[in-house]
């Protein structure tokens, strides 16, 4: 049996971990609502500004995580931390700016080009944790949680023990970011069932379809 | 045992396997200079379909391939619910609709074919398709589904050839990995199918055996291959360790092969490290371009042709050695019995991912 | 022609979306791909090829010319005098 061990949302306003609200959004800030929570929660990884809004949404929700699981890296192997992130968009919002430097800004920017896959804030969590473990990232209609719990079951086949999802959804005009770790040790939050994923997100984001 | 077969190539080289092996076979190579397809109206070395014209060139090509892999198998088993279907793409129908390049496809699909199940795809740049392979391989272990039909596809567009450009990543003539004048990749389009299946009586010819791998990040830069190769060497020894099959053990190994400086370097060193550098290896880049999101899938069909056709297929585009560490590359097609071979893929994000098929 | 350096200074933070660095930050000496000095990295350097044909029509072909030309803002400064003198 796995459990969720800890969990983060981001919506358009509120940033929670385990359920309560640890950040609300600052609509006169100048700083975007992630670099609010960035600077709020005193992260401290200037690659951060580099980041398109999915790589950004995924480390800030990660970061956050880790924070909730003081033991987690030393619990394991740096193999055996394994991610699984989808969304529904890929990465169209960075896509747009790539398509939009070349069209109208003079030249095809590289640092826009490289984020232009979804995969690419999988590489920035593992790169700032040297987690060398499995990586998946899937473009699905909606939140699914038989996506996790039948990708769960594979990962934990090949090995992998703390299992990190995430659904990442980031446009001009949605933010829908849910992060959860799966372990299989002790007893978590909550156990990873489908109907518990169901009510995690639906608890998080409750206009959502 | 996961039975893999039933492979399908749509690219440059032709419109089936068949063709596809036929053109191979004879060395030809689908790279050609395409006037004016640069961002500074320059000529670029690209790998494209001429045939597939106008818009939703995409869902044309997947369709193409999909019919192909209906034929090869017992139908029956596409409207299953036992089934499903795996479509691996880095940027889908970016060019018909930037906003939500992979909403339309699988509607597609579902309509087209009767599918039981939504197709799940799979986007993790250039390791998508092999990932997508594995992840059917893990399905079917898992006893989540009994068929799996794995798809990958991508086509050329202004916007990765622009992009790649910016990244000084494309090659002034056809790209020639592992060569030691390799100075970039040539881009590709093309489509890739094959079924993965716990029942051999699905595929109306023989299937091989598929020994699914793992993946593993390098840990080290987004769009820089690792120095190391760390995460292949962590990929490819656990996929070794996983099906009990020792380096030399494996027959030929079908690499990434992209023919940037250093891609190709880091794969040598990774294969040096898994004691593998003497095994006969090839890239199929040089056939085929970057097919990025449909690489793995054709390359993996090409590979499972030279099984079961057991020809060991040049390296297009290989002279000298251009590797710290001297690789096997095979430099001209040789007849050879193949049991058991290796498939490897390194890409943006850092992810690297392998898999293995052997004869039954 | 202290202006042209104040200008690279703009340029690259605006290029790079420096968000936390200021032109009073840069020295002009400053070592830009070193940790000690803006920590830039590979696609940086890409992106300041971009920056010198944008700001100044200076096209590089390859990029490890730009190796040398990017160390320090008094190299960059130095290198695009010497091509706008050629």
């Amino acid at each position: 049996m796995s459990f969720i061990t800890a969990y983060c949302s981001l919506t358009e306003d509120v940033c929670s971990v385990n359920g309560t609200a640890i950040i609300g959004r600052d609509h006169a800030s100048a700083d975007s609502w992630f670099k609010q929570i960035y600077k709020q929660q005193e992260l401290a990884y200037p690659k951060f500004y580099k980041m398109d809004m999915l790589s950004q949404a995924g480390f800030l929700a990660s970061e956050l995580i880790k924070r909730a699981i003081p033991t987690l890296t030393a619990a394991y192997n740096d193999d055996e931390i394994a991610l699984v992130f989808a969304n529904r968009s890929s990465s169209a919002e960075t896509d747009q700016r790539f398509i939009n430097s070349y069209e109208h800004n003079g030249a095809p920017s590289p640092s826009l080009f490289v984020y232009t896959l979804p995969n690419i804030v999988l590489g920035e969590i593992a790169i700032l944790n040297k987690w060398y473990g499995e990586n998946m990232f899937a473009v699905l209609p909606k939140f699914a949680p038989d996506f996790y719990l039948d990708y769960l079951q594979i990962l934990h086949a090949a090995g992998s023990k703390a299992i990190l999802c995430g659904w990442l959804e980031v446009t001009q005009t949605q933010t829908e970011v849910l992060l959860f770790m799966v372990e299989e040790k002790g007893t978590g939050i909550m156990e990873c069932s489908k109907q518990n994923l169901a009510e995690l997100w639906h608890a998080s984001f409750p206009a959502a379809k | 045992m996961i039975y893999i077969g039933s492979e399908v190539m749509v690219s440059p080289l032709g419109m089936t396997a068949e063709e596809n092996w036929n053109s191979l076979l004879a060395n030809r190579s689908g790279i050609a200079p395409a006037d004016r397809a640069g961002f500074a109206g320059e000529q670029v070395w690209l790998s494209k379909i001429p045939s597939i014209t106008g818009s939703r060139r995409f869902e044309k090509l997947v369709m193409q391939a999909m019919t192909q892999i209906e034929k090869g198998i017992d139908r029956s088993i596409l409207s299953s619910s036992r089934t499903i279907v795996l479509l691996s793409s880095t940027k889908g129908e970016l060019e018909d609709d930037i906003n939500d390049p992979f909403g339309s496809i699988a509607g597609v699909l579902v309509r087209q074919f009767k599918l039981a199940n939504q197709p799940l795809i799979i986007s993790n740049a250039c390791i998508s398709g092999v990932l997508a392979i594995n992840t059917a391989g893990g399905f079917i272990d898992a006893g989540i589904y009994d068929h799996a039909i794995v798809i990958g596809c991508d086509v050329v567009s202004d916007f990765v050839v622009y992009g790649f450009q910016s990244l000084f990543a494309i090659s002034n003539k056809p790209c020639a990995p592992f060569d030691a004048g390799r100075n970039g990749i040539s881009m590709g389009e093309g489509c890739g199918a094959m079924v993965v299946s716990s029942d051999r009586a699905v595929f109306k010819n023989n299937p091989l055996e598929l020994l699914t791998g793992t993946s593993a990040n390098d840990a080290n830069h987004i769009s820089g291959p690792s120095r190391t190769g760390e995460g292949l060497f962590r990929s490819v020894s656990r996929t070794l360790t996983r099906h009990g099959v020792m380096p030399g053990d494996i027959d030929f190994i079908c690499a990434h092969g992209t023919g940037t400086v250093f891609n190709d370097e880091m794969e040598a060193i990774a294969f040096d490290r898994l004691a593998l550098s003497r095994v006969p290896l090839n890239s199929m880049k040089g056939y085929f371009g970057h097919t990025l999101g449909a690489a793995g899938l054709i390359e993996t069909a090409t590979s499972m042709q030279m099984m079961r056709h057991g020809v060991l297929l040049k390296s297009q585009g290989f002279m000298n050695t251009g590797t710290s560490i001297p690789l096997n590359v095979i430099t001209a097609n040789e007849d050879k019995k193949l049991n058991t071979i290796l498939k490897t893929a390194s890409g943006f994000g850092g992810g690297n991912a392998s898999l293995m098929i052997r004869k039954i | 022609m202290g202006s042209l350096k104040e200008d690279l200074k703009r340029q690259i933070i605006e290029q790079l979306n420096l968000e936390e660095v200021s032109v009073e930050d840069i020295a002009d000496d400053a070592l830009l791909f070193n940790d000690e000095g803006l920590g830039l990295d590979s696609i940086d350097a890409l992106e300041l090829i971009v920056l010198l044909e944008k700001y100044h029509g200076i096209q590089l072909t390859n990029p490890e010319e730009g190796k040398e030309a990017f160390r320090s803002i008094d190299t960059m400064a130095e290198y695009i005098r010497k091509r706008k003198a050629d």
